[in-house]
């Protein structure tokens, strides 16, 4: 078991380490990075709540779409192209078993994706820090509500978004384990990406009473079953400057549905690599 | 399956399947070889005729169709059998971007070395292959040659007692393959079995105690490379200072007994050992 871990954990370092030396995760870190100083720019004559929720939104949307593409195209590169490229031959003739391969993947492309979502909700969280204290200051002079955000709503987003690119990088890596090309593998992974966030709309759907024809409605349940729901991730605004509206039950649920998925598509991956050919 | 054997493979088959319409490739067919512990084994034969997909399955890269193989006593494919095999796959490609230290340091741990023993494991078989001045250089930057030693040093790092080298020569320049052929025969030395599947076969022919020949994904010959090469029913005299005289008269006395001699010729150096003669007291020698 140790032994296990502790390859596992080899594996993990090294993905990590390759994904941080490579330019395309600097590049989309500095573009995220800019994105979320930028919107300070963004300024209204209505200097309160709905200033700080446009800062946040926009800096969220910045966090949800590179992080995104980097949890898609981080994942195919490093365990697609490992595969492609045969340098996962070597490694996969040492004792070492597929699935620990897979799950050192994973961990070490998800350590990745933290050490993005992580450092750009800390600058997030520097920059509605800093504004709030400017509309405090001037919430002061024309005797308005001074408006305040929270950080432990801050960190709670950050977790939230770190799981649900976990759940996408699965996803990605499951469709990896049974590619051909690396083309496949994006452009499959983007699909799956897309299904997640509209995954609701077939939720809704099925609430609504309708005419709908049974394969319709089956169809509709199947794939709210199937998808994960990527859009429930995404209640950063809510967390950060209105925490009051969200129960902590809410959110747990959140958290367990979305580990829930990400162990399943990981399982699901071990079972379609066991028997590749390399 | 006996345990005697460092590999035995029995009846392997191996289909491929290609294109849209999966035709059916057959790349391994009815395949069957013991490899005995503690030689040097060469496996031979063409382009294409399924050697390298014998070692892949060997080693559990890749499922076989049918048949059974175990590794010094263990199923394939298991971690035990793993553990005391290294493997050099033929045109390896590394993580370019570690140095070829980081890279057998990695190989170490993923292998089991101790972490007490990394650090005198990855010098030692860095050394071996000769790679020591560019440990430090990303694999990035390796020539062909450079690649393939880093390859031979990451599968021995963890002291295998088999190792499964698939063209461990290819792209190495002459002073490169003699040096993987001295390394070869220092782990023979250590009671290590060797696989190798080389295209020199001047160079197999010099380190092989056995050699196998496959065509077609078929074994075509399997013995000891002296009884395979000697021709039984022929005899080589040298004679220094041969006659006209002599020679008739030699003929004639051999002639007498039902003896025929069927050529004469002046006997040949290999140009390996002319080269080497040459060039003895060169720094590699
Ligand atoms: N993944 C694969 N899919 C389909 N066919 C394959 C695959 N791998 C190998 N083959 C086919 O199997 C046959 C044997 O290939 P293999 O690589 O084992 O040859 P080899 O003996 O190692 O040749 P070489 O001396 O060129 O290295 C070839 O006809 C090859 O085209
Ligand atoms: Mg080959």
């Amino acid at each position: 078991m140790n032994a296990r871990l502790n390859r596992t954990s080899w594996i993990a370092r090294i993905t990590f380490l390759e994904a941080i030396r490579q330019r395309f995760f600097a590049f989309l870190l500095v573009l995220s990075a800019a994105m979320v100083v930028s919107s300070v720019s963004l300024r209204f004559m209505d200097f309160g709540h709905s200033e700080l929720k446009f800062v946040a939104d926009f800096a969220f949307g910045g966090m949800f779409l590179f992080g995104s593409v980097l949890a898609l195209v981080m994942t195919a590169q490093l365990f697609f192209a490992e595969i492609e490229n045969r340098t996962a031959l070597t490694l996969l003739a040492k004792p070492l078993s597929r699935t620990e391969f897979l799950l050192g993947k994973f961990l070490g492309t998800w350590a990745v994706l933290g050490v993005f979502v992580f450092s750009l909700a800390f600058l997030q969280g520097i920059i509605l820090w800093s504004r709030t204290q400017e509309l405090i200051v001037m919430a002061a002079e024309t005797g308005r509500v001074a408006p305040d955000f929270s950080v432990s709503g801050l960190a709670s987003f950050a977790v939230l978004q770190w799981l649900r690119l976990g759940v996408v990088a699965a996803m990605v890596l499951m469709v990896s384990a049974v590619a051909r090309t690396f083309l496949f593998t994006v452009i499959v992974g983007a699909m799956a990406i897309v299904a997640g966030q509209l995954q609701w709309l077939a939720q809704e759907a099925l609430l609504k009473p309708s005419d709908a024809s049974v394969v319709t409605k089956s169809l509709l349940w199947v794939s709210s079953r199937v998808i994960p729901n990527l859009q429930q991730f995404n209640i950063g605004d809510t967390l950060v400057l209105d925490p009051t509206a969200i129960s902590g039950a809410a959110v747990w649920s959140v958290i367990l549905s979305g580990l829930f998925y990400l162990v399943a598509f990981l399982a699901l991956a071990s079972l379609a690599f066991r028997r590749r050919e390399i | 399956m006996s345990t005697s054997s460092a590999i035995s493979v029995q009846g392997l088959t191996k289909d491929f399947r290609v294109g849209l319409r999966g035709i059916k490739l057959r790349a391994v067919d009815n395949l069957s070889l013991e490899i005995p512990r503690g030689q040097v084994f060469g496996l031979l034969g063409p382009n294409g005729c399924g050697k390298s997909t014998t070692l892949k399955i060997v080693l559990g890269l890749i499922p076989a169709t049918s048949g059974a193989i175990s590794i010094l006593g263990f199923p394939s494919a298991t971690t035990e059998a793993r553990q005391r095999t290294g493997f050099l796959p033929e045109a390896p490609y590394f993580h370019k971007f570690l140095t070829g230290r980081e890279l057998v340091q990695y190989c170490a741990r993923l292998s089991g070395v101790p972490s007490a023993q990394v650090h005198d494991a990855v010098e030692a078989s860095l050394e071996l292959a000769a790679m020591t001045e560019a440990a430090s250089r990303p694999i990035g930057t390796y020539s062909k040659g450079m690649l393939q030693r880093i390859g031979l040093a990451q599968a021995i790092v963890h002291d295998p007692e088999l190792v499964i080298l698939d063209e461990p020569t290819a792209g190495v320049d002459p002073v490169g393959s003699a040096a993987i052929g001295r390394m070869i025969n220092a782990m023979r030395a250590k009671g290590k079995t060797i696989v190798l599947c080389s295209h020199l076969l001047g160079q197999v022919e010099q380190v092989c105690d056995r050699v196998a020949i496959m065509d077609r994904g078929r074994l075509v010959l399997e013995g000891r490379v002296d009884e395979v090469l000697a021709q039984r029913d022929r005899h080589v005299i040298t004679v220094a200072y041969l006659t006209p005289q002599a020679r008739q008269a030699a003929e004639a006395a051999l002639a007498a007994h039902g003896a025929t001699v069927t050529s004469i010729t002046h006997p040949r150096r290999s140009l390996e050992d002319l080269f080497r003669e040459l060039v003895t007291g060169s720094r590699d020698a």
